[in-house]
């Protein structure tokens, strides 16, 4: 127990020293932060940007612009203002001025209307030096159908009511429901808004903390068998002692790195100003179910213990460190399968695909917990979810604990399958 | 007892017989040796010995016990393909190696640091291994194996890739070490350390122990067959004399070699010349441990 302490000291001490580990996590500390304050960053911006102005000639028809001008000025988060201009005799002129406004940085761009006897509405081409201002051309597009549409209904002899009835835009709510109990959790479009961005965060943190973790180990011990040091250390330590020692060491260096990214996280998230960033966005962390924390404490010890005791029989059958990357192909790919499941699982949370793949060991950890954040799975397919996964665990521990034992006496060209059970067999592991 | 003892060991690596029977026994101070070219059955013997792989047949015993977990702690190992973590700080890597043999911290540290002092290299206590010369590297290697205070040490190749200086540094020290009782397996390729601290040697032949012994009897079962005659002029016709195999002359001119078929001759030898000139040097060379090896290696290899 000493000697298995002492590895997991060592595993942990060196690794937090690490200079790269160290720069690694403050970059990573630091991108978080900022994408926490970038709404808020964003926000402080727009503020001070206002409305786009656009500019429009007075006398090229009034009975359009004038409508247009006034429902936009009326609307007060309006993204764009007109802004009219006097005529100046000719068409060239006109635009000249218009030109010149843009250039004095008074307007953004400017509009000219053109009658257009087909449609019986003007035709309207928005000018500007920009491409493609989606934001402006759509802005004036729901403007003028409103104007259109008045427009029509004016001589239809509706009363008031009627039009604001026919003019209010139409508002679509989603509700999730649970069927598989009678009482309907029933979450708000925020409170599934809050679920899937916690999904999807815990996610990327799940392999995050599963799979790079992970790799590391195999690094690790391929660079202990590529100095030679391991030629020492299998002779001080059980073999097993020292793997399960190092498994556990690199698990409390992710844990610590991951509760560093909480920490900043909350942190910037309670800033006083990003609290009330959440709060007119409706979101509250207490109104995730708190299983799902639990949950995903659950599989990302599961996930990680799965996948380090792979990595780790990975680590230990390759000599030199240059060769790892390629023989740990196998497993990289089993891994991004899972995390590429749960990421584009998102919206499709009930799809075969995402079940099938929330009952494979080396998938559930994404995909059981994508299911259970964003729909309903039943009990029993959780626990079997999780009995799998045990099963597994087990078994690949079993594995690759026999693996290390023989691998990491195991010098030279990487052994094939056949190889490694003749020494293990050899080896008496 | 004596502290460690192999009784008919043998190990298959699939078809390949990697160590055939082998048995030996080394006594507490003492240094043995083992021998044999590269891939003769040395570090398979070495890892048997230190538990890292399982003799097929036969048995090793330390202090009349078999291997277990325990006995980890009193051996002490320097592999022959030496590696410690070149990133790590020496104190932190050597302690940590000395805790995995179950050394307490406090204990690991005084050791290291006396040492280090023992070897005049007390500076590197906080530096890493990546900024040692070879020669320090290895004396930290070195260090690493003998700091928990081991009965039993087992060194591959010792002095491999030292300077001379270095190479009389860690003798004297391997030889302090017998001296305070240890029990020492040896292994290497220059005869002429085994001629220096080995009392008893076994060399190995494709996984045969082919001769085995105290040196001085194992000198003794072997002929001299090497002479050495010195004079000013030169001396004519020894190849003539009966017996002989091969005169070469010395590089400095004032004498020869001659190698012999049995000890009789290098008396006629010795009247042949006396007829000729007044020798300057008669000697009749016992066989040198490479001669040894040589012979008895390269006999089973035609």
């Amino acid at each position: 127990m000493n000697n298995f302490m002492a590895v997991v000291g060592f595993t942990l001490r060196n690794k937090l020293r690490t200079k790269s580990f160290v720069v690694i996590t403050i970059i990573i500390a630091v991108i978080l932060s900022i994408g926490v304050n970038l709404p808020y960053i964003i926000s402080q911006f727009k503020s001070e940007e206002g409305a786009t102005q656009v500019g429009y000639i007075a006398s090229n028809i009034p009975e359009v612009a004038e409508p247009l001008k006034a429902y936009l000025g009326a609307n007060e988060g309006s993204k764009v203002q007109l802004v009219s201009y006097p005529d100046a005799g000719s068409q060239d002129a006109n635009e000249q001025a218009l030109k010149q406004a843009i250039k004095d940085g008074k307007i953004k761009g400017y509009i000219v209307l053109e009658e257009d006897a087909a449609t019986g509405f003007p035709k309207v081409t928005y000018k500007s030096e920009n491409m493609m201002e989606s934001g402006i051309t759509g802005a004036l597009r729901t403007a003028l159908q409103a104007v259109k549409t008045e427009n029509v209904i004016k001589d239809a002899g509706l009363s008031d009511a009627q039009k604001a009835l026919l003019l209010m835009p139409i508002q679509i709510e989603a509700a999730q429901i649970s069927v598989t109990d009678n009482v309907g959790t029933g979450k708000t479009v925020e409170q599934q808004g809050l679920a899937m961005g916690f999904v999807y965060a815990m996610i990327i943190v799940l392999f995050m903390g599963i799979f790079v973790t992970s790799q590391m180990i195999a690094t690790e011990i391929t660079a202990e068998k590529s100095s030679r040091v391991m030629e020492i250390l299998v002779t001080s330590v059980a073999p097993l002692k020292q793997m399960f020692g190092k498994i556990t060491g690199m698990f409390l260096v992710g844990l610590l790195q991951i509760v560093v990214y909480i920490v900043v996280f909350l942190v910037n998230v309670s800033l006083p100003h990003n609290k009330a960033l959440l709060a007119g966005w409706n979101l509250n962390f207490g109104d995730l179910d708190p299983m799902l924390y639990v949950y995903a404490l659950i599989f990302y010890l599961t996930g990680y213990f799965l996948y380090s005791t792979l990595c780790a029989a990975v680590g230990s059958i390759v000599s030199r460190t240059e060769d790892l990357a390629q023989a740990m192909m196998p497993v990289t790919m089993l891994a991004m399968v899972g995390f590429y499941i749960g990421i584009f699982g998102m919206t499709a949370a009930d799809s075969t695909l995402v079940k099938v793949a929330s009952f494979i060991p080396f998938f559930s950890p994404f995909a059981m917990f994508l299911r259970i954040g964003l729909t309903e799975p039943a009990w029993w397919e959780i626990v079997l979810t999780l009995g799998l996964l045990a099963v597994t665990i087990f078994v690949l521990g079993w594995i690759s604990a026999k693996i290390y034992r023989t691998g990491v006496l195991m010098y030279g060209k990487r052994p094939t399958f056949k190889e490694l059970r003749k020494a293990m067999k050899a080896y008496k592991v | 007892m004596k502290p460690l003892a192999l009784e008919r060991v043998s190990k298959q690596y699939g078809e390949k017989t990697a160590v055939n029977q082998i048995s030996l026994d080394v006594g507490a101070g003492e240094i043995y040796g083992l021998l044999g070219a590269n891939g003769a059955g040395k570090t398979t013997t070495m890892r048997m010995v230190l538990g890292l792989i399982y003799p097929d047949s036969g048995k090793i015993l330390y202090k009349g016990k078999p291997y277990s977990q325990e006995q980890l702690s009193m051996l002490g190992y320097l592999p022959e393909e030496r590696g410690m973590y070149p990133k790590v700080k020496i104190s932190d890597q050597v302690i940590y190696l000395a805790q995995l043999r179950g050394m307490a911290r406090k204990d690991a540290d005084r050791n290291l640091k006396a040492w280090l002092e023992k070897f005049n290299i007390s500076e590197y206590y906080n530096m890493k291994i990546e900024e040692l010369s070879k020669g320090n590297q290895q004396k930290i290697q070195f260090i690493a194996s003998v700091i928990h205070d081991p009965q039993i040490l087992i060194l591959d190749e010792a002095f491999s890739g030292l300077d001379p200086v270095n190479v009389e540094l860690l003798k004297k020290t391997v030889k302090e070490l017998r001296d305070g009782g240890k029990t020492i397996l040896f292994s290497t390729h220059r005869m002429e350390h085994v001629e220096e601290l080995c009392r008893n040697i076994t060399i190995m032949h494709r996984s045969n122990p082919v001769i085995q012994g105290s040196l001085k009897e194992i000198k003794k079962q072997f002929n001299r067959e090497r002479v050495i005659l010195g004079a000013d002029v030169p001396i004519h016709g020894l190849e003539g004399v009966a017996g002989v195999k091969k005169v070469e002359e010395l590089e400095q001119g004032n004498g020869y070699t001659i190698w012999i078929d049995r000890e009789e001759t290098a008396q006629e030898l010795l009247h042949h010349a006396m007829k000729q000139t007044v020798l300057t040097r008669f000697e009749l060379l016992e066989p040198t441990l490479n001669e040894i090896f040589i012979r008895s290696v390269g006999e089973s290899n035609e």
